[in-house]
């Protein structure tokens, strides 16, 4: 993808309102780094027109009366960018988008923050980890292999919603915190199911040097050795 | 569990079957052995031997008894199933000729009643292992006596198959029923427990009924203001619409269907903020543990205390693991002095975002 132009988007939303008010966030960005190409209330539909080939799908969970949950593996396993955008942010939700292959998920009360930053680090295939996110991975069981670090970071992050509060209460930078917050979100890729997302995470993710070719491996024997 | 009634019931109902085997066992030996000994006592050769069997037979009886009625060693069952044995051997030593398969030998079919107290917490193969132990006694008997007719075994075979479906019937049969009865006691306590579960999540969706209908009146206040002409650029009119809609997210945000103290106090504190404009939010990771009421205010209190001072916006996370609850609140509060609680660790900081304070406690062990 080229690094020129904006990153483009399709909104999957049933609310005409909350399509506004994403547009306005994304186009109140100084550097224009997104724009909105499709929106509509019809996932079919919105893939249908020029939204087919949107870097970045943003999905609403509840489209009228359906949730659609279970349409997020079926995207993600066809290649497509999934941000799941919703007001449903429990952990179990949120657990259960990510295992499905989407990139990123945006609560709706901390939607206006994160909205444009979270597009843009997804469109590359980099990990952008919400409060919300966060909190969720600290709820996930089956993620024993978070460092200490790696926890307090997700931990302090979830409860203030500012990175800066995290750095100077760890004592670090917040470019480290960034790292160990991120870390833990490209650790997650390897549960659940696979899908092409997930492997892009990890892949840019090895070529950033945010982790090393044989940490991935190292988790994956840990997931194999049943918990 | 244990004072569960229905437990009660499955224990007294063990207890019954398991007197029921030692009052068998009793009955046995003084109405059928003791009437038979005396009855052929000019029979045994060696008077002596059938004696000190039947006294063998009372006291192997009486220590399995009170063995298996206090509760004691299990590891005892052997060794007295061994002594037991010898009972066989001292009639065969009483009578040694054909006698061994007429009623006179009494301890082919009487033994096995002794068996069934002595592996009553045992598994049943223990207790079959003994019939063949006895039942292969018998045959040497048998073999060194010379009795070894047709007519001979078959009234063994007789002698030991009479014996055993009684006494293997009896020990199953009771054990069978043991099960079922805890089987019943425990569907029992399933089904209390489940309308008990009913009954939480029926109280925590009427208090959530009562606070929608709540926010329903307070939101059409709220639109209705907003349809008579009040300014949407108005940042007073903005921040209470925010605070309205901070409340219903929050609502619609509780997946929780048991009531949760600790939940339940921390979210009257956002109510109260909420209604004075504050906007709240509330999330929550994790299980919270029951936690003794002490803890759970030392928890709650100093939380609460910053929610009342926040003046526009406040946070407040739960983060619940099984070995630790730590609870905190990020908002554009004063400092505030709260009681400090010596299991309850408390920090508080502050910069340009506001106040951050966080209240954690472990959970069965010691805290630094």
């Amino acid at each position: 993808m080229a690094e020129d132009r904006p990153v483009t988007v399709a909104i999957v939303e049933d609310h005409p309102v909350v399509v506004d008010g994403v547009t306005t966030w994304i186009t109140a960005d100084p550097e224009t780094r997104a724009e909105v190409v499709a929106s509509g209330d019809d996932l079919d539909a919105v893939l249908a027109g020029p939204g087919g080939d949107a870097d970045v799908i943003l999905l609403d969970l509840h489209l009228g009366d359906t949730v659609v949950t279970d349409r997020v593996a079926e995207l993600c396993t066809a290649g497509r960018r999934v941000v799941v955008y919703s007001a449903m942010d429990d952990p179990e939700t949120i657990l259960s988008v990510l295992d499905a292959g989407a990139s990123a998920f945006l609560s709706k009360h901390e939607a206006r923050g994160h909205c444009v930053d979270t597009i843009v680090a997804v469109a590359t295939d980099r990990p952008y980890v919400t409060p919300s996110v966060a909190g969720a991975l600290l709820a996930d069981e089956r993620a024993p292999h978070l460092s200490a670090q790696e926890r307090t970071a997700l931990l302090l992050w979830f409860q203030s919603m500012s990175k800066a509060s995290v750095a100077r209460r760890m004592g670090l930078s917040e470019a480290t915190v960034r790292q160990y917050i991120d870390r833990a979100r490209v650790k997650y890729a390897k549960q659940g199911r696979p899908a092409p997302t997930k492997t892009a995470l990890l892949a840019r993710a090895i070529e950033d040097g945010l982790i090393r070719a044989d940490e991935i491996h190292e988790y994956r024997s840990h997931a194999t050795r049943g918990e | 569990m244990s004072t569960e009634p229905t437990v009660l019931v499955a224990e007294r109902y063990a207890r019954g079957a398991t007197i029921a085997a030692v009052v068998i066992a009793a009955f046995w030996h003084l109405g059928h052995d003791l009437p038979v000994t005396a009855a052929d006592w000019s029979v045994y050769s060696r008077q002596w031997a059938v004696l000190a069997g039947w006294l063998l037979y009372l006291l192997v009886g009486v220590a399995g008894s009170v063995l298996l009625l206090r509760d004691g060693p299990r590891a005892l069952a052997w060794p007295l199933a061994v002594l037991t044995l010898a009972i066989d051997v001292l009639l065969v030593v009483a009578a040694p000729d054909e006698t061994i398969l007429l009623p006179a030998n009494w301890a082919w079919g009487s033994v096995g009643w002794l068996a069934v107290i002595l592996f009553w917490r045992h598994r049943a193969a223990h207790l079959v292992a003994f019939v063949l132990a006895d039942t292969a006694l018998l045959v040497v008997g048998m073999v060194l006596v010379g009795a070894s007719s047709d007519l001979q075994v078959s009234r063994a075979i007789m002698v030991l198959l009479g014996a055993f479906t009684l006494q293997l019937g009896y020990s199953v049969g009771a054990h069978g029923l043991g099960v079922a009865a805890g089987w019943a006691a425990r569907s029992s306590a399933a089904r209390a427990q489940a309308t008990a579960r009913r009954a939480a999540a029926e109280a925590v969706a009427a208090d959530r009924t009562r606070r929608y209908y709540e926010l329903h009146r307070s939101t059409a206040e709220l639109l209705g203001e907003l349809a008579a002409g009040a300014d949407p650029a108005d940042p007073v009119v903005r921040h209470r619409h925010a605070a309205g809609a901070a409340r219903l997210r929050r609502l619609m945000a509780e997946t929780d269907d048991v009531p949760d103290p600790l939940l339940h106090e921390l979210r009257a504190g956002a109510d109260v903020a909420e209604r004075r404009g504050v906007v709240v939010s509330l999330s929550v990771v994790g299980t919270v543990p029951e936690l003794p009421v002490d803890l759970r205010r030392a928890l709650t209190e100093a939380p609460i205390v910053v929610l009342s001072a926040a003046r526009g916006t406040a946070r407040v996370t739960v983060v619940a693991s099984p070995d630790e609850v730590a609870v905190a609140v990020v908002a554009d509060a004063p400092d505030v002095r709260v009681a400090e609680h010596p299991a309850v660790r408390l920090t508080q900081d502050r910069d340009e975002d506001g106040l951050w304070l966080e209240t954690r406690v472990a959970i069965g062990g010691a805290d630094g």
